[in-house]
């Protein structure tokens, strides 16, 4: 416009401008519906992505509710309601359900609560201490992450039973042995001490150098400055182990012979053995499964994508 | 008490370090108790299990009498056996998934990227099966596969397949049904990974391109791709290493089996080590199968030219 030769009439400058006002607000158009189009099938190739994601979960959901009819059948609604098949595994006739849930209980807080514990404790010198051999240790536990270990399960059942925490001749330590067997071997977590670690590594020096001075002991330094301040990262990695342990069945299927302490999860499978005459009670019993994990990710959600980010930006 | 001169004390700052607290044998003493935990853990359960395994990989071992040295024969013994050949076809066969899943959970990924209302929503849906045990997710999957089950219902309803059959019973179609269950799994874990990969990227590169002309195609060609390269290193690398490793799904659904079409490398090592207790002989699998890894790692990091975000 500005271009154009002083000598073009008014009349004719301002119809070019309402031209071109026009065309604009033509492409704004044409542009917004395309917009509008694309967004339209976007959701419409979201829509069908998340029915392929869930639909195996609702009809797993609504199957575990129906009392008889063609069970493997593919419906939208279950042929008819009732609560048996729950019952059924609530009454654990056949399977210890209530016994098992409570070993998932048992494992998944003992083992997020030292996993956690530990990889806190031990990243805290490696953030922000200095003694000989910190590097050589830290770089030794990060070739340790890369290093293929397809032995871990051979080595960590022989080194299980040589330890004896696979012996049953005392009936309560026993227990405590064998809950033991299935946690130890996953509670030294490379990730969770390398994500710590960064955590630990943005708190200002200050802060620490302020509390030594007023002479707090390292341990204090701890649990006052330095656990407060990763918080959000601990609470990111707490959630990822316990949906680790909760998840977790084929360590504790090799390791636990006693079926009275399977977890859930290894529980389930054992279910589908002995009540393989009622999948859906089956059905019933992976639904109950669920349910914790669905609602520790409801609840910490925002964490937890977090926490995975930050493991591989890490 | 001496007030110490700048130099020295410049010194005595370098000796402490960045971090402060001087170097004492009671700072050392400190910082070893805080570790001391974990370190054990560490070595029982991550380092002993690299040396003792490779060592058992050259023994006869059954956990109750200790381990006779055999030499190479365990490797000797696996050469010549049919089924761990089978088993290594299998995981190689299982290595096809990398591509889709990648190539998927970077198109979700972007496609969740997009500043749409309801976003939150899809992304945790995705996400719902990453989150789900391999034991419930397997048996879900066994049962939809079921001759009269829902995905016999789709494949038929989309002129897929002629009659009804049951696909994990097949020798034909069970492992690229298991395979389908890892895929499924699996897409929205890498979906996460791309979208933090996919906010790295600078918004003001492809408005750049886009206001220089360039078409849709070619700002995901030369910009976004690039871009990524870091991400997909990761990612292809940790995929291409479970998909050799794959055992969880096989394990809940078909057991190796029909006819050992699912049968892969970590489950004759399994079964060697867990059903017939000939440990040093599953060691060497484990063996052969970390080598494969480090290899197919390695064409990994060649393929992504080293994960370097600049094309």
């Amino acid at each position: 416009m500005l271009e154009q030769p002083a000598t073009t009439s008014p009349q004719r400058r301002a119809a070019t401008a309402q031209e071109t006002a026009h065309v604009a607000s033509g492409l704004r158009s044409r542009r917004k519906r395309k917009n509008l189009l694309l967004n339209g099938l976007a959701y419409l190739v979201l829509c069908i992505i998340a029915l392929i994601m869930l639909y195996p979960f609702y009809w797993t959901l609504i199957t575990s509710f129906e009392p008889t009819g063609n069970i493997y059948q593919a419906k939208l609604w279950p042929s008819g309601w009732s609560i048996k098949n729950y019952v059924e595994v609530f009454q654990g006739t056949t399977v210890p359900f209530w016994r098992m849930a409570l070993n998932s209980v048992v494992i998944c807080t003992l083992g997020v609560v030292f996993t956690v514990g530990f990889a806190a404790l031990a990243a805290y010198p490696l953030a922000k201490m200095q003694f000989p051999g910190r590097d050589l240790i830290f770089y030794a536990i990060l070739t340790l992450m890369v290093l293929p270990n397809e032995a871990g399960l051979i080595v960590n059942y022989s080194t299980t039973v040589n330890l004896g925490l696979l012996r049953q001749d005392n009936p309560i330590l026993n227990v405590l042995a064998q809950y033991a067997a299935v946690v130890l071997p996953g509670l030294a977590s490379i990730v969770g001490l390398f994500l710590i670690r960064q955590a630990y590594l943005g708190v200002p020096m200050e802060l620490i150098e302020a509390a030594r001075i007023d002479g707090a002991k390292e341990l204090t330094i701890w649990r006052r400055v330095m656990l407060p301040l990763a918080l959000p990262t601990i609470v990111a990695f707490s959630i990822l182990e316990f949906v680790a342990y909760w998840n977790s069945f084929l360590w504790a299927r090799i390791v636990l012979r006693d079926k009275e302490l399977l977890p859930l999860s290894a529980g389930l499978l054992e279910l589908s053995g002995t009540f393989s005459t009622n999948s859906r009670a089956v059905m019933a019993g992976a639904v109950l499964t669920i349910i914790p994990i669905l609602i520790v990710f409801a609840f910490g959600q925002k964490y937890f994508m977090k926490g995975i980010e930050g493991a591989v930006k890490g | 008490m001496t007030i110490p001169t700048r130099r020295e004390s410049r010194r005595e700052q370098h000796k402490k370090g960045s971090s402060g607290a001087k170097v004492t044998l009671r700072n050392t003493l400190i910082a070893y108790a805080f570790m001391l935990p974990f370190l054990i853990l560490l070595v029982v359960y991550h380092t002993w299990p690299v040396f003792f395994g490779t060592y058992l990989a050259f023994t006869e071992y059954n956990v109750i009498t200790p381990p006779k040295w055999v030499g190479v024969d365990n490797f000797r013994e696996l050469a010549q056996d049919e089924q761990f050949w089978s088993g290594l076809r299998n995981s190689l066969k299982y290595i096809l998934v990398v591509p889709v899943i990648q190539g998927l959970s970077i198109a979700v990924a972007m496609l969740v990227n997009r500043p749409m209302k309801g976003i939150g929503f899809f992304r945790t849906a995705y996400y719902v099966p990453v989150v789900t045990s391999f034991a419930v997710v397997g048996l879900i999957w066994t049962w939809m596969y079921q001759q009269e089950g829902p995905v016999n219902f789709v494949l038929q309803a989309l002129g897929l397949m002629d009659e009804p059959k049951s696909l994990l019973n097949n020798p034909v179609t069970a492992l690229y049904a298991v395979m389908f269950v890892t895929l499924w799994k699996g897409i929205g874990y890498y979906m996460v990974l791309y979208l933090a990969g996919l906010q790295t990227i600078a918004p003001e590169l492809e408005e750049a391109a886009v206001i220089d002309g360039a078409t849709r195609l070619q700002v995901f060609w030369n910009i976004t791709l690039p871009g990524l390269r870091p991400t997909i290193l990761v990612c292809s690398l940790l995929s291409t290493i479970s998909a050799i490793k794959v055992f969880e799904e096989i394990y809940v659904m078909t057991s190796g089996g029909p006819a050992g079409s699912t049968y892969t490398a970590l489950f004759y090592t399994f079964s060697r080590a867990f059903v017939d207790f000939k440990f040093g002989q599953a060691a060497a699998a484990g063996l052969v199968i970390a080598i494969i890894s480090i290899f197919f790692g390695l064409i990994n990091f060649r393929i992504t030219r080293g994960g370097k975000a600049d094309a």
